[in-house]
């Protein structure tokens, strides 16, 4: 993996990491928001213009890919680049996770 | 009934802007189009709490784009050099991000510097290769009578401007990404 798309990527902005999170299925932008939003109780939520902004950063690096396009709405879907990265930052918020409850982490 | 309203909002007011047109609609008149510098014109409404945002495009919207600002409530309504207007009703909204476009600080960041790049930096250049050294020239005196003093006068108007503008947007950009900064 190249090491700057991993330096820029983690750890992730939370809407970063609910968007490529929900890119695991094949999804449109709006459907993401509305996704995060039942996901988090309504606590994120991503407003128009970042989650344009953060899908066309995404595809241009490579972490997800356009899969097709319905009624003018355009899908992506995660790469297996994206996948390897969502995996590094869930495995930093475990460890954050952990360490917040008091325990320790050793992979 | 119309009513046109000309006023000045730089590259850097378009908070101001936003909440300009927000007051507007309150007061019973809604924006229907903007020609460029300076002129706004009004169609007379029911007064309403409207949310007005900008965006700085700059060419790059895309079908995509709009579809999604749609999906996301907002009507698209003007554009004017790069900027592009959207409004939403204030009772449509459900949380605090639901009245933005943009919910994180880095995004916030973006559009500014997409500004400052393609707005701010060339009226820079334009200012360093074409309004300064005609100031320089014609103030030196080496070109005399009518054709010297007007254009003499001309650059000297637009060296005024050049200088406020790039200052007065460089620092307020520039305070806009501080007050956006994690």
């Amino acid at each position: 993996m190249e090491d700057k798309i991993r330096r820029i990527y983690v750890p992730m902005t939370e809407s970063g990491f609910y968007i490529l999170f929900c890119l695991q299925e094949p999804q449109h932008g709006y459907g993401i928001s509305q996704q995060v939003k039942k996901l988090t109780g309504g606590e994120v939520s991503i407003s128009a213009g970042t989650m344009y902004g953060t899908l066309s950063k995404m595809e241009k690096d490579g972490l997800i890919r356009f899969y097709r396009e319905e009624e003018k709405r355009k899908l992506y879907q995660i790469t297996d680049l994206g996948r390897e990265i969502l995996s590094l930052e869930i495995r930093r918020i475990e460890r954050l996770y952990r360490n917040s409850k008091g325990g320790d982490y050793n992979d | 009934m119309t009513k046109t309203i000309v006023r000045v909002f730089t590259i850097a007011d378009y908070e101001e802007e936003e909440a300009w047109l927000r007051k507007q609609h309150r007061e019973g008149w809604k924006l229907m189009k903007m020609i460029p510098p300076c002129f706004y014109t009004f169609e007379a409404c029911e007064p309403a709490d409207v949310i007005y945002r900008l965006d700085y495009r700059n060419s790059r919207q895309t079908e995509e784009y709009m579809q999604l600002l749609k999906d996301f409530g907002w009507e698209y309504f003007a554009q004017c050099v790069g900027w592009l207007y959207f409004r939403k009703p204030a009772d449509a909204v459900e949380s605090e991000q639901d009245g933005e476009l943009f919910s994180d600080n880095a995004s916030r960041a973006e559009l500014v510097n997409h500004v400052v790049k393609t707005r701010l930096i060339p009226l820079a250049i334009i200012f360093l290769c074409c309004v300064l050294p005609n100031f320089i020239r014609f103030s030196s005196g080496e070109y005399i009578g009518g054709f010297g003093s007007f254009f003499g006068g001309f650059f000297g108007a637009m060296f005024v401007v050049y200088v406020f503008l790039i200052v007065y947007c460089g620092t307020k950009l520039r305070k806009i990404k501080e007050k956006y900064k994690n």
